[in-house]
C-alpha cells in the first residue's frame, strides 16, 4: 500500500509538472496569425477535402512528397484503391474519364479542355504540373495564367477559381457532373483558403542571376543559359523562372506537340493532338518556372521527356527549331540559328538547372528545420510535419545532384543530414539538438554549391 | 550586341503577348447560374428573358437594374443549366433562349455589356 501511494504521488507530481510546462508554452505562444491560419485551412482542404465527389482531393495528384506533382514511378507504389485510380474501380467512371494505362505508364491525366460534348474523341492527356512558386509564375498583363496552357480556370480565370474547375473535371462521381449530386462546389471561403495555401508554396520571389556558383560545369551552364546568343534560355525563362525579361508570364508555341516518338503515342492508345490555349487552341502553352524543374519531371505538358538533360536537348531539335518560337529566335539571330547546343553544353545547362533546384531544396529544407527546431520540447506533434517535409526536400536535393554526378561532397553531407533528420523525427529528448546538427550540415553542403551569403 | 539583345527581348515580349489569357470556359458549363467565382454579378447579369429577336439575334433580359438587350453571336456559348433537375447541363442553342426563362449572361466586354460571351439558361422543368 505504501509503495502504491508513493507511485501515485510520483505520477501526480509528473502530471503537475507537465501541466505547468504546458501552461508556460501556452503563455509564450504568439497570437494567431490570420494569414497563417488561412494557409493552414487551405492545406487541410487541399489534402483532405473530397467535395462529396469520387474520393479524390487536390493532393491525390499534387503529392507533397513528389513536389506537388506526380509521376509513374510514384504511381507504381500506390495501392489499388487509391483515389487516383477511380476510373479502375468506379463503374460510372470507367469510360472517358481517365486512361488507366497512360496514367500508370506515364503519369498522364485526362482533361476535357476543348469541351465536354464529345468525350470519346475530344480530350487531352497531360502531366500534373507542380504548384510551387505560383506567386512568381502566373501573372500576365492579360490576366492570370494557370495550368499547362494558361487557361486552366473557369470563372474569372484566377488561381482562386482554379480549384472549382478541378473539382468539376477530376472529382466527379459520374460524367453527368451535376453540382450537388456528383460533387459540391467549393465555397468562397474554401477557394480563398486554397489560393492562400497554393501561393504559400515554394519560392516567393525570382532568383537574381547570375549566382556565384562553385561547380565548374554548372557555372558554365549558367553562362550558356544567360547568353542570349547561345543558350537563349533566359529570353523566356528570365532568371530561370517563368517570366520573360519584362517580368511577366506568357504563352508560346514551342513545338512540343510535334515531337516524334512521344511515349504516350507509341503505345497505340488514342492521344489527340493537344492544341493548348483556348478553344479551339492556338497551339501555345504556358512557360513554367525552371528552378523547380529538375525534381519535378517528366517534362512538358505531355510528359514527353523523362530527364532534365532530354528537356534541354529538346530545344536543339527540329520540333522546337521549326516551331513559331524557334523560327522567331532564328529570325533574331545574326546566323539564322534558333538554338544549337552541343552535348556538353546541353549537359552544362542541365547541371545548372540541377544545382539551382538543389539550392531551392536546401533553402526550403533549412526553413522547415529552423521552424521545427524553434518548437519546444512539448510540441513534438507540431515539430514532426516540418521535419518530414525537410527530409523530402533533402532527399530531392541529394537525388538531383547525384543523378548527374554533381558535387559529390555536398551529396555526402546531404545524406548525413538526411540521417540526422530521420533520427530527430524519432527522438523524444534529442529532437532539437539533432535538428540543429542537420541544419549545420546542410549549410555546409550549401556552401559547396554557391559562395556564402548568396 | 546590346541593341540585338534588347531587340530580342522586345520581340519576345510581343510574341508572347499574342495569346490573351481568360478563364478556361469549358468547366463553366457545369457551374450553376449565379455561382461562377469572380464572374457572377460582376461580369454577368441574371434575370428573365423578356423578349427574343430571332432575326436580329438578340435577347432582352429583365434584370433588377432594368431591361438590357444583348447580342448573341456565333461565338456565344449557350448552356442549359439543369442543376435543379439534378440532371447534366447541356450545350444549348439560340432556340433555347425562350421568353420567361431565367438566364445568366456573361458579356464579352463587361463595361459595355452589349455582346454575350456565354448564356446559361435555367431549365427548371423536365
Amino acid at each position: 500500500m505504501g509503495r502504491y501511494n508513493a507511485a501515485l504521488l510520483k505520477l501526480r507530481m509528473a502530471g503537475a509538472l507537465l501541466a505547468i510546462a504546458s501552461s508556460l508554452t501556452a503563455c509564450n505562444a504568439k497570437p494567431p496569425d490570420p494569414q497563417a491560419a488561412l494557409i493552414a485551412k487551405g492545406r487541410e482542404i487541399f489534402f483532405n477535402e473530397t467535395f462529396n465527389g469520387n474520393g479524390r482531393t487536390c493532393g491525390t495528384c499534387h503529392r507533397e512528397e513528389r513536389n506537388f506533382a506526380i509521376d509513374a514511378g510514384f504511381i507504381a507504389t500506390l495501392p489499388k484503391n487509391d483515389a487516383l485510380f477511380v476510373a479502375e474501380f468506379i463503374p460510372e467512371l470507367k469510360q472517358n474519364f481517365e486512361n488507366p494505362r497512360l496514367m500508370r505508364e506515364f503519369g498522364l491525366i485526362l482533361e476535357n479542355l476543348d469541351g465536354f460534348d464529345d468525350l470519346p474523341n475530344k480530350f487531352t492527356m497531360r502531366g500534373v504540373p507542380h504548384v510551387l512558386a505560383l506567386r512568381t509564375s502566373i501573372a500576365s498583363p492579360q490576366g492570370p495564367r494557370t495550368g499547362w496552357s494558361g487557361d486552366g480556370a473557369p470563372g474569372d480565370g484566377s488561381l482562386r477559381s482554379f480549384a472549382l474547375g478541378a473539382v468539376i473535371q477530376h472529382f466527379t462521381k459520374t460524367l453527368n457532373r451535376v453540382s450537388g449530386v456528383d460533387f459540391r462546389l467549393p465555397t468562397d471561403a474554401e477557394l480563398e483558403a486554397l489560393e492562400a495555401f497554393q501561393l504559400s508554396l515554394g519560392r516567393q520571389a525570382d532568383l537574381a542571376l547570375p549566382l556565384p556558383l562553385r561547380g565548374t560545369v554548372a557555372k558554365r551552364g549558367q553562362e550558356i543559359f544567360l547568353d542570349n546568343g547561345l543558350g537563349k534560355c533566359n529570353v523566356c525563362h528570365g532568371n530561370a523562372g517563368a517570366n520573360r525579361a519584362a517580368g511577366n508570364n506568357a504563352n508560346f508555341n514551342t513545338g512540343v506537340e510535334d515531337l516524334p516518338d512521344q511515349p504516350a503515342r507509341l503505345t497505340g492508345e488514342k492521344v489527340p493532338r493537344d492544341d493548348g490555349f483556348g478553344r479551339p487552341g492556338d497551339g501555345t502553352f504556358n512557360t513554367p518556372p525552371l528552378v523547380e524543374s529538375a525534381d519535378t519531371g517528366p517534362f512538358f505538358h505531355n510528359n514527353a521527356i523523362e530527364t532534365i538533360e532530354g528537356a534541354v536537348a529538346f530545344y536543339n531539335g527540329q520540333a522546337f527549331n521549326n516551331s513559331p518560337s524557334g523560327r522567331f529566335l532564328a529570325s533574331t539571330d545574326p546566323n539564322g540559328v534558333g538554338i544549337r547546343l552541343d552535348a556538353t553544353q546541353v549537359v552544362a545547362v542541365a547541371a545548372f538547372l540541377r544545382v539551382i533546384n538543389a539550392l531551392e531544396n536546401i533553402r526550403q529544407s533549412l526553413e522547415l528545420l529552423t521552424q521545427s527546431e524553434a518548437l519546444g520540447f512539448f510540441e513534438v506533434a507540431r515539430a514532426k510535419p516540418p521535419l518530414m517535409r525537410a527530409a523530402h526536400e533533402t532527399r530531392d536535393a541529394t537525388a538531383v545532384l547525384a543523378g548527374a554526378g554533381l558535387h559529390p561532397q555536398a551529396v555526402a553531407l546531404l545524406e548525413e543530414s538526411s540521417k540526422l533528420i530521420e533520427r530527430a523525427e524519432h527522438s523524444l529528448f534529442s529532437r532539437r539538438g539533432l535538428t540543429r546538427e542537420a541544419i549545420e550540415v546542410q549549410e555546409k553542403a550549401r556552401a559547396l554549391l554557391v559562395e556564402a551569403g548568396k | 550586341m546590346r541593341a540585338l539583345l534588347s531587340g530580342i527581348a522586345v520581340a519576345v515580349a510581343l510574341l508572347g503577348a499574342i495569346s490573351h489569357a481568360h478563364g478556361q470556359k469549358e468547366t463553366e458549363r457545369f457551374i450553376p447560374i449565379g455561382q461562377s467565382p469572380g464572374v457572377s454579378q460582376k461580369q454577368t447579369s441574371i434575370g428573365e428573358i423578356a423578349e427574343v429577336d430571332a432575326a436580329g439575334r438578340s435577347v432582352t433580359v429583365a434584370e433588377q437594374a432594368g431591361r438590357r438587350t444583348v447580342k448573341i453571336t456565333d461565338k456565344t456559348r449557350i448552356w442549359l443549366d439543369r442543376t435543379r433537375l439534378k440532371q447534366a447541363n447541356l450545350t444549348g442553342s439560340f432556340t433555347d433562349l425562350q421568353k420567361g426563362r431565367r438566364v445568366e449572361v456573361k458579356y464579352e466586354d463587361p463595361a459595355r455589356r452589349e455582346v454575350a460571351d456565354w448564356v446559361k439558361v435555367e431549365i427548371a422543368r423536365p
